[in-house]
């Protein structure tokens, strides 16, 4: 591993600065760890190769406090204290801060990000794969302000496409891969009247059928038939519709691993609408093992050409959506291992792998917790005598408890209704606070919690991975990725 | 990966104490203990049918007023505008039918509630609620 030649080269180096000005903290584990990261940095090498192939992987919702939690979260089920854990995007070389508003929405949503990184443009909230000039809703405005997305680029120059998501494949971050609609809703049907658009399902099979996508898979199964469970209005079957054009069609465990990895087209539907929280899942696949999937049968399809591919974790998300931390950590461990994956099936010499997050939620973290607080539960005091925490709960003043994690708004506020809302905090012990179902206290009472506007942080590597540095606008996520694909060999 | 190994061994015995699947006290079920992972009734919910049973939950907001029915959810029941159309009821829910008119309880508020455990298909003929598993004559005690 070049990596590890790198860090051999570190240490004689380190070690050699730091004798040289003979510091006394030189032999320090954090001293010689610093050093040896310098090293790291200093021999950098930007990789201006074409991107034969370019991965988006984004994991909705997991701004970089989710991110922190699922870091803390998977750092302590591996026996540590959590937050010297380091989830596989974070080895990543180049990184970037992100902004995500969209253009009339300080605090955004997945469809107007997801056209921001898919194809270039920030627009406007709940409207997808259009322009900013589109009023939400208004099938009339659409003509004339749709933008093409980075799958569509990729197959124009003869390069295979998919996506893959935990969500419904008809869902905003999915759908801006190929869908034009003036609004996420129309996942089944489009308003009476609305004769410029199809609905979202359609369009995707329409994109199947141009060739445009070629594997495809994830939850929404009603979107596509009108048979019990079904949503569709016009009665059509596209799951039929797909198998007629030669996709394999998936909807378990078994089918899935049925699907022929040889450039069959793919449609997975694994669920009537979102697929399994990674905690609760059977008998439909993982995220990393539709990732797998997707990426083998894709470089069958490109072959020399290469592939495009966006991978969604969609249900960090909905776990945050419900205050509910427990679930969005083991969604946000099932993303990282998904990149894992994607990693380890690519060469950084010809792919591009870009990490990021749509958007932030509104959660929060809360003090001063000792280390070795189990992320998902109690903030237990700090140990001035040792590292870990002392096992003693801190208290507010109101003399309870309260989690490391807590969120500004949500159905689990601790303000009531039937108190002229009011509120006590509950007590709380840390069984209840580390259990499956717990949902953290919640300020505000809302019955969904919101995204936040908060910024997210992209990780790359592989070509043009170095393009992404300081804060920049979230649309810039595609022109890296379109620059890396389109560019000249230099 | 760990980076600092020697860091969190020292650790191991401070951070453990994960607690497990736990029952709200002795004599309550939580709402998941009714089911298996594919949805399937537990060996605990089938023994315990025909059985006057205390579950804990969250009120979902009752579908009318001067009910006598409400929705037991795990969690507080949301409906997320900016990712679903609709409310949508989660696959793990218990159906409650309560001996007197139903005192609304928000949302917000964990629960008990307490009644006789019935398992099966059932359409409410009054609201089409399609319930598998419910209480009967149940009455409700805030947690």
């Amino acid at each position: 591993m070049k990596s590890t030649i790198c860090s051999a080269l570190a240490l004689t180096l380190a070690a050699s600065v730091a004798h040289a000005q003979d510091l006394p903290q030189a032999q320090n584990a954090w001293f010689t760890a610093g050093q040896e990261r310098i090293q790291a940095e200093l021999a950098k090498q930007p990789n201006t190769n074409v991107a034969k192939n370019v991965i988006l992987m984004i994991s909705d919702g997991n701004g970089v406090g989710s991110n922190y939690a699922t870091r803390v979260f998977a750092g302590q089920q591996d026996g540590g204290f959590g937050d010297d854990f380091i989830q596989h995007h974070e080895t990543f070389p180049n990184l970037a801060l992100v902004k995500t508003y969209n253009v009339n929405a300080q605090t955004p949503d997945s469809a107007g990000t997801g056209t921001a990184m898919m194809a270039g443009v920030k627009t406007k909230i709940g409207v997808i794969g259009i322009d900013e000039d589109v009023v939400r809703g208004d099938c009339s405005t659409l003509e004339g302000n749709t933008v093409k997305s980075m799958n569509e680029i990729a197959h124009d120059m003869g390069k295979a496409t998919g996506i893959v998501s935990t969500a419904r494949i008809t869902h905003a971050t999915p759908a801006s891969a190929y869908s034009k609609s003036v609004d996420r809703n129309f996942e089944a049907s489009v308003p009476e009247g609305c004769d410029t658009q199809t609905d979202i399902a359609t369009q995707l099979i329409d994109a199947m059928e141009a060739g445009v996508i070629d594997v495809a898979m994830g939850g929404g199964m009603r979107n596509f038939h009108a048979d019990e469970g079904g949503r569709r209005e016009d009665g059509v079957n596209l799951i039929e519709r797909a198998e007629g054009l030669g996709a394999h069609f998936a909807m378990d465990q078994a089918s899935f691993e049925a699907a022929p990895l040889d450039g069959t087209p793919i449609l997975g539907l694994f669920e009537n609408s979102h697929m399994m929280y990674e905690a609760d899942r059977t008998d439909e696949p993982s995220l990393a093992e539709m990732t797998e999937a997707a990426i083998t049968a894709l470089q069958a399809s490109g072959g020399d050409n290469g592939f495009f591919l966006q991978v969604e974790a969609g249900r960090v998300d909905h776990a945050n959506h419900a205050t509910n931390a427990a679930r969005m950590v083991r969604d946000g461990v099932a993303f990282a291992e998904a990149v894992a994956i994607a990693d380890a099936l690519t060469d950084d010499e010809d792919t591009l792998i870009v990490v990021t997050a749509d958007h932030e939620h509104a959660l929060a973290f809360n003090g001063y917790c000792g280390r070795g607080s189990n992320i998902l539960g109690l903030c237990m005091d700090i140990d001035n005598e040792g590292i870990g925490h002392t096992g003693e709960a801190l208290l507010g003043d109101d003399g309870k408890p309260y989690t490391v994690i807590g969120y500004l708004n949500g159905a689990s506020s601790i303000l009531r209704e039937d108190m002229n809302w009011a509120g006590v905090r509950p007590d709380l012990t840390e069984e209840d606070a580390t259990d499956i179902d717990y949902v953290q206290q919640a300020l505000i009472p809302k019955s969904s919690e919101t995204h936040s506007g908060e910024d997210v942080a992209v990780y790359a590597k592989g070509p043009y991975g170095h393009l992404f540095d300081g804060t920049i606008e979230q649309n810039v996520i595609f022109h890296v990725m379109h620059h890396a694909m389109t560019t000249e060999a230099m | 990966m760990q980076r600092r190994d020697f860091i969190a061994a020292a650790a191991g015995a401070l951070t453990l104490g994960v607690a497990g699947p736990a029952r709200a006290s002795d004599d309550e079920i939580r709402l998941r203990e009714l089911y298996n992972k594919d949805m399937s009734f537990s060996p605990l919910a089938e023994g315990l049918e025909g059985d006057r049973v205390a579950v804990s939950g969250f009120m979902a907001p009752p579908l009318k007023a001067n009910s006598k029915f409400f929705v037991l959810t795990k969690m507080p029941m949301a409906v997320c505008p900016f990712c679903e159309t609709e409310a949508e009821w989660p696959d793990d829910i218990l159906a409650v039918y309560t001996k007197r008119t139903l005192k609304v309880v928000p949302f917000n508020v964990p629960i008990v509630t307490e009644g006789v455990l019935e398992l099966g298909t059932f359409r409410d003929p009054e609201t089409g609620f399609l319930s598998r598993v419910r209480l009967a004559n149940a009455v409700v005690k805030h947690g």
